[in-house]
């Protein structure tokens, strides 16, 4: 019985998703949670491993198809590690790409142990039992090699690993065969996305023409229903982070050598944004038609900046974490989003976000509002300038911090409040982080 | 760097600990003007005072169902047990209140219960005991059992800070008998990790506590005669380092198991069915014990001797093994 | 010290008393249609008691229910729909049914603290949750609740000591309802009064009318207020009576028909509603306010409680260990540097203020007060006056 592959729910509120890559091919051979397929939804992305073990008999969804979820979009042939690939299936459509049967065929799979797996020598030629033992049988079983035929040295003639090393060496070895596989490219399905003027006023001179990836028009979407859905207002402050500088140069050696993981300067604006949005609830909070939904956690969004967009992955409870969870969840999702190996709840629910355009050298930015948000805080690069102190000019580490906010939700007042809030637990940094 | 004692070792951890973050208290019976049975908490009085350092009266189940509710409201309590055997007395309140308490509702337990352990000494049966495998069986705490002054210190720091209610078996055997240099200042060992001890190619023993200096003598006898065992400290029985275990076997295809407390229900059943479960074909032999009789542990030295596993029963069941 | 409380105090204790013994009946009916999960136990006649107690605790103070303790909870803050969903154990609830009844608790705002079976085992427990209250310097009050059989444990006892020797600010509620399970309180204890037991730790107690909700409010104040001014652990015993049996299983034909009867003259709510007539304290308008309240609310709730999803199977191997990355942070409400060192340093020696003597050749009786059970109900001992407050205590002493 062949097992069906199917889209799997990336989350509760998903309800298709977008197959961007097969990364194997009908024919192939394919091992159980081995990946077999990539997938986008809204904004993540995925690898999703293949449900059982066996033959990839026939691809039902295409690259760049967009499908319901619990929807087959593959077959596995289980036994197909005993029988060679019979159906090319629908791979004719891409006959460049097609493969040769001869790559279909299966590797040697080792079998399931357990009492049944395979039939044991229980004894010699002469009756006697052959005395030997797990390992033994399984190199003996691997190797093709019969334990009647050797001669045991162990305890009482007993076949030991040795015994059976020494014939393992004297053989000569089989290269190992090698499984050639192809690439197929991503074809998203195109998605039509408003143009602000008639179509044909935007192709004129020399110009190229690339589709957007399925992430690059799920950002695009965002983005215009957010501007769309929410007033934005800027307020923007200026911070001294020549503390948080002094503390994390300090601890950052011990820090890393202690915990294994870098230490950034992430953390230190989320802890201010968490005391901030305590103090502060609005800001973490979402509009529902008349009533404000009031988070009771706080989690935090964090853009990720990829080489193929951005995504971004949430802090959960960050509320209850303390500064090595705020840096280990923070360091975690941002590696994982770089390799695309965050679960779909891990961009979800988030009540608050933080972007860094700093981290390229922005002076500050202005971000818009990740929805359901009520605000996004962005934070500049941190460069030494010159400020005054007590009518003195003196050099300290600064940073502009911009917070948008939804204006139906949040007004100036608060919001500039909160960056005040968020201003004095950077200045005045009292945590010991180590 | 200076040899300390293994107790010197575990009074350095809560002095530090308890200099590093006042939210550490320590509570028990006849620690405080007394300085502990065994003198570990010495001092801790003088230094950190009377709110800090708590004598309690002879109530095991009151010390640490007060050290819970401590917890409750974000201290880091540690409980002392005159000798580990009392643990019996405050078992309810270990295995139902503190064990299941993140699991039902949320709420961390980060305490830890510490005390002396272990035979050789001919305390008799309710001085002697190694009721650790108790606690293995109940999801939610956490079991340590250090062997060396080094792992001693640097366990029971991160058993301090651990958010969960760790149980930190001291080897009275070892108290004064191990010595070790150690670095001075804070370091700390991870729980859940066992240590690779000696290198060897034809047999795993698997142990923990005073057992490890045990079978390191026991390593040196068979060094002698060619056979050349692995040797892994558990340290650590909860969560079990189930990886370091199953590498040592399909490095060596042969395990024994070696540890001071009773036969049946102890580790080394369980580490049995583990390498089963998991390594069944990397085996060439069968999984054997050395552990003490299923008895109480009984007064009388030579009694008390014949109880407890040695070199000789390590070494015999080691070349056996080694030769099937 | 003068207790006294508002009108709109006295309607929010008929508001919880009402709405604790509304959740229960909606929970029978919901037992009966099997949605809620196991055992469902009542607490039909303790309700003055519940509510009485935990209304004189604070914001900040902390507390640990027993399972017959729904109305303190909903006094600190749960609503009938984290009742509902842990009966009926899904995943909205507050142990996301990983356990059910008024097992649960929050370390956060509400200051609750999740109850085991086992009983007694909370004394200690809050004994530690008063000492570090006292450690941080928060000023805070610890509460909990314990039946007349669980006085018997052994971890009763152990608590109750320790809170004494600690002076720990701790209020220990004896709720004497009568029957341990099937077993009559004479067959768990051979003394009239469970609040003779604070003698024997030199502690103080008091009795009062578990059923008349403003004497059990009173008395739970003032003994609050004392143990936040540092006087010690103190003990209540309220006298009342488990209406129902054990749980929904059990009939309770144990139980004699003339002492539920007995005490169903004396229902706490049906008294607390003539009070509050007798004394003018509301109209016939009121009373319908509250319940068509209670009734919307619980209406809703229990909306929201059915629809709730049971938990996903896989998270019964989630949450076993607290990861390192949570956040166990004490609020101190003192200077840190009182508890550390040179501050904290002190000289290790006892002080024995007069060695323990006793005059030379000196001799004391202290003769029994026990009460020997009579016929093996308990019933001929249900007090018809006020308690006694004394307890005869002959002593005698010779050579002083």
């Amino acid at each position: 019985m062949p097992v069906d592959v199917i889209m799997p729910q990336m989350g509760e509120s998903i309800f298709e998703g977008t197959i961007t890559k097969w990364l194997k091919k009908p024919g192939q051979r394919v091992e159980r949670d081995e990946p077999l397929f990539e997938i986008s939804t809204d904004k993540v992305d995925a690898e999703i491993p293949a449900p059982a073990s066996g033959i990839l008999k026939e691809i039902k969804v295409h690259e760049g198809e967009t499908v319901p979820i619990k929807t087959v979009v593959a077959l596995i042939d289980p036994e197909g590690a005993t029988t060679p690939a019979t159906e090319p299936a629908q791979a004719e459509e891409k006959p460049a790409e097609t493969p040769a049967p001869s790559e279909a065929l299966p590797e040697p799979t080792p079998v399931a142990p357990g009492p049944t797996a395979a039939p044991q020598p229980v004894s010699g030629e002469d009756g006697r039992r052959i005395r030997s033992s797990p390992l033994v049988r399984r190199l003996a079983r691997e190797h093709n090699i019969d334990l009647t035929t050797i001669r045991g040295t162990g305890a009482g003639g007993r076949i030991s690993k040795r015994d059976i090393l020494a014939v393992i060496e004297a053989r000569a070895t089989a290269p190992e065969p090698s499984v050639a596989a192809g690439q197929a490219e991503a074809a998203p399905a195109p998605l039509r996305l408003e143009t602000a003027v008639p179509r044909e006023r935007i192709y004129f001179g020399r110009y190229e023409v690339q589709p957007l990836s399925v992430m690059r028009q799920r950002i695009a979407e965002h983005m215009v229903l957010s501007k769309r859905t929410s007033p934005h207002v800027y307020s923007i402050d200026e911070v001294d982070m020549t503390r948080v500088v002094e503390v994390r140069n300090q601890a950052k050696a011990e820090f890393e050598r202690r915990f294994e993981t870098k230490l950034t300067f992430m953390p230190f604006f989320v802890r201010a944004c968490v005391e901030g949005l305590r103090a502060f609830p609005t800001l973490n909070a979402s509009l529902d038609g008349n009533n404000l939904v009031l988070h009771r956690e706080i989690n935090i969004g964090i853009a990720v900046a990829l080489d193929w967009g951005l995504i971004v992955p949430v802090v959960k409870h960050a509320e209850e974490k303390n500064f090595l969870g705020l840096q280990r969840a923070i360091n975690d999702l941002a590696e994982r989003a770089r390799t695309k190996k965050l679960k779909p709840e891990e961009v979800q629910e988030s009540t608050f976000s933080i972007t860094n355009p700093g981290v390229f050298g922005g002076l500050m930015g202005l971000p818009i509002i990740n929805q359901p948000n009520a605000a996004i805080l962005g934070v500049g690069a941190i460069q030494k300038r010159p400020v005054v102190i007590h009518d003195a000019i003196a050099i300290r580490s600064m940073v502009y911090l911009t917070l948008s906010y939804d204006h139906r939700i949040v007004d100036g007042a608060i919001a500039h409040q909160f960056i005040g809030k968020v201003k004095s637990i950077l200045e005045n940094w009292q945590e010991n982080i180590l | 760097m200076a040899q300390v004692t293994f107790l010197e070792a575990i009074r350095q951890a809560l002095f530090e600990e308890m200099e590093r973050d006042p939210a550490v208290v320590c509570l028990g019976e006849d620690i405080g003007v007394y300085g502990g049975a065994f003198k570990v908490t010495a001092g801790l009085l003088e230094r950190f005072g009377w709110e800090r350092v708590i004598d309690t009266p002879i109530s095991e189940t009151a010390i640490v169902g007060a050290a819970v509710g401590m917890s409750y409201l974000g201290l880091r309590p540690v409980a002392e047990m005159q000798f580990m055997d009392f643990i019996a007395c405050c078992f309810n309140q270990i295995t139902n209140f503190a064990a299941k308490s993140y699991y039902r509702w949320g709420a961390p337990v980060p305490i830890v219960i510490r005390g002396p352990s272990g035979g050789g000494v001919h305390g008799g049966p309710f001085h002697s005991q190694n009721p650790e495998m108790y606690f293995v069986h109940t999801p939610g705490l956490k079991v340590v059992y250090p062997a060396t002054p080094y792992d001693a210190k640097g366990l029971l720091k991160s058993a301090i800070r651990d958010n969960n209610p760790v149980l930190f078996f001291e080897h009275k055997f070892l108290y004064r008998r191990i010595k070790e240099e150690i670095p001075a200042g804070d370091y700390t060992v991870p729980l859940g990790k066992a240590v690779v001890r000696r290198q060897g190619r034809d047999l795993t023993i698997v142990t923990y506590a005073a057992m490890v200096h045990t079978c390191l003598e026991a390593a040196e006898q068979l060094a002698q005669e060619g056979i050349e065992m692995e040797l892994i400290d558990l340290r650590t029985l909860l969560p079990l380092d189930r990886e370091t275990i199953l590498q040592s076997v399909r490095k060596t295809n042969k395990l024994l198991v070696v540890h001071e407390d009773t036969k049946t229900g102890g580790i080394a059943g369980e580490i049995a069915a583990l390498v089963c479960e998991n390594a069944f074909e990397e085996l060439d032999g069968p999984i054997l014990r050395v552990t003490a009789l299923d008895t109480p542990v009984p007064y009388s030295p030579p009694l008390e001797e014949r109880f407890l596993p040695n070199v000789n029963d390590v070494v015999r069941t080691a070349r056996e093994l080694a030769r099937y | 010290m003068k207790i006294s409380l508002t009108r709109e105090q006295h309607l929010e204790l008929y508001y919880y008393m009402r709405l604790n013994r509304s959740l229960e009946e909606r929970l029978v009916t919901l037992f009966r249609q099997n949605k809620v999960v196991g055992g469902l136990y009542s607490s039909l006649g303790q309700e003055a008691t519940s509510v009485g107690t935990a209304y004189a605790l604070e914001k900040r103070d902390w507390m640990a229910p027993m399972i017959r303790n729904v109305g303190a909870l909903l006094v600190k803050g749960y609503r009938p729909r984290d009742i509902f969903l842990q009966y009926m154990a899904r995943y909205d609830s507050p142990t996301h049914g990983k356990d059910g009844t008024s097992h649960f608790g929050d370390l956060k705002e509400r200051h609750v603290i999740s109850p085991i079976s086992m009983l007694g085992d909370l004394i200690p427990v809050m004994t530690g949750v008063a000492m570090a209250g006292r450690y941080l310097g928060q000023k805070i009050v610890a509460m909990t609740w314990i039946g007349d059989g669980g006085t018997s444990t052994g971890a009763f006892h152990e608590g109750m000591n320790f809170a004494a020797t600690q002076r720990a600010p701790f209020v220990c509620v004896v709720e004497n309802n009568q029957w341990a399970y099937s077993t009559p309180v004479r067959r768990q204890v051979p003394i009239r009064n469970l609040a003779d037991r604070a003698r024997a730790y030199g502690i103080t107690s008091y009795i009062v009318d578990g059923n008349d909700v403003v004497a059990v409010y009173r008395v739970a104040k003032e003994a609050v207020e004392r143990c936040r001014a540092g006087e010690g652990p103190i003990l209540i015993e309220a006298k009342t009576m488990r209406m129902k049996g054990h749980a929904q299983h059990d009939p309770a034909e144990y139980v004699p028909r003339e002492m539920f009867e007995y005490w169903q003259a004396r229902d706490p709510i049906a008294r607390y509603e003539k009070f509050l007539t007798r004394q003018g304290l509301w109209t016939e308008q009121d009373k319908q306010q509250i319940l068509d309240r209670i009734e919307r609310e619980i209406a809703e709730d229990l909306a929201f409680a059915e629809s709730s999803p049971f938990p996903p199977p896989e998270l019964a191997e989630q949450g076993v260990y607290c990861e390192e990355t949570y956040e166990v942070k004490p609020e101190w409400q003192r200077p840190i540097e009182e508890v550390m060192p040179p501050k904290a340093s002190v000289q290790a020696v006892w002080q024995v203020e007069d060695f323990g003597g006793i005059a030379e050749g000196a001799v004391q009786v202290i003769e029994a007060a026990t009460v020997a059970a009579r016929d093996g109900t308990g019933r001929r001992e249900v007090p018809r006056t006020p308690p006694r407050k004394k307890k005869k205590l002959s002593a005698r002493s010779k050579g002083r």
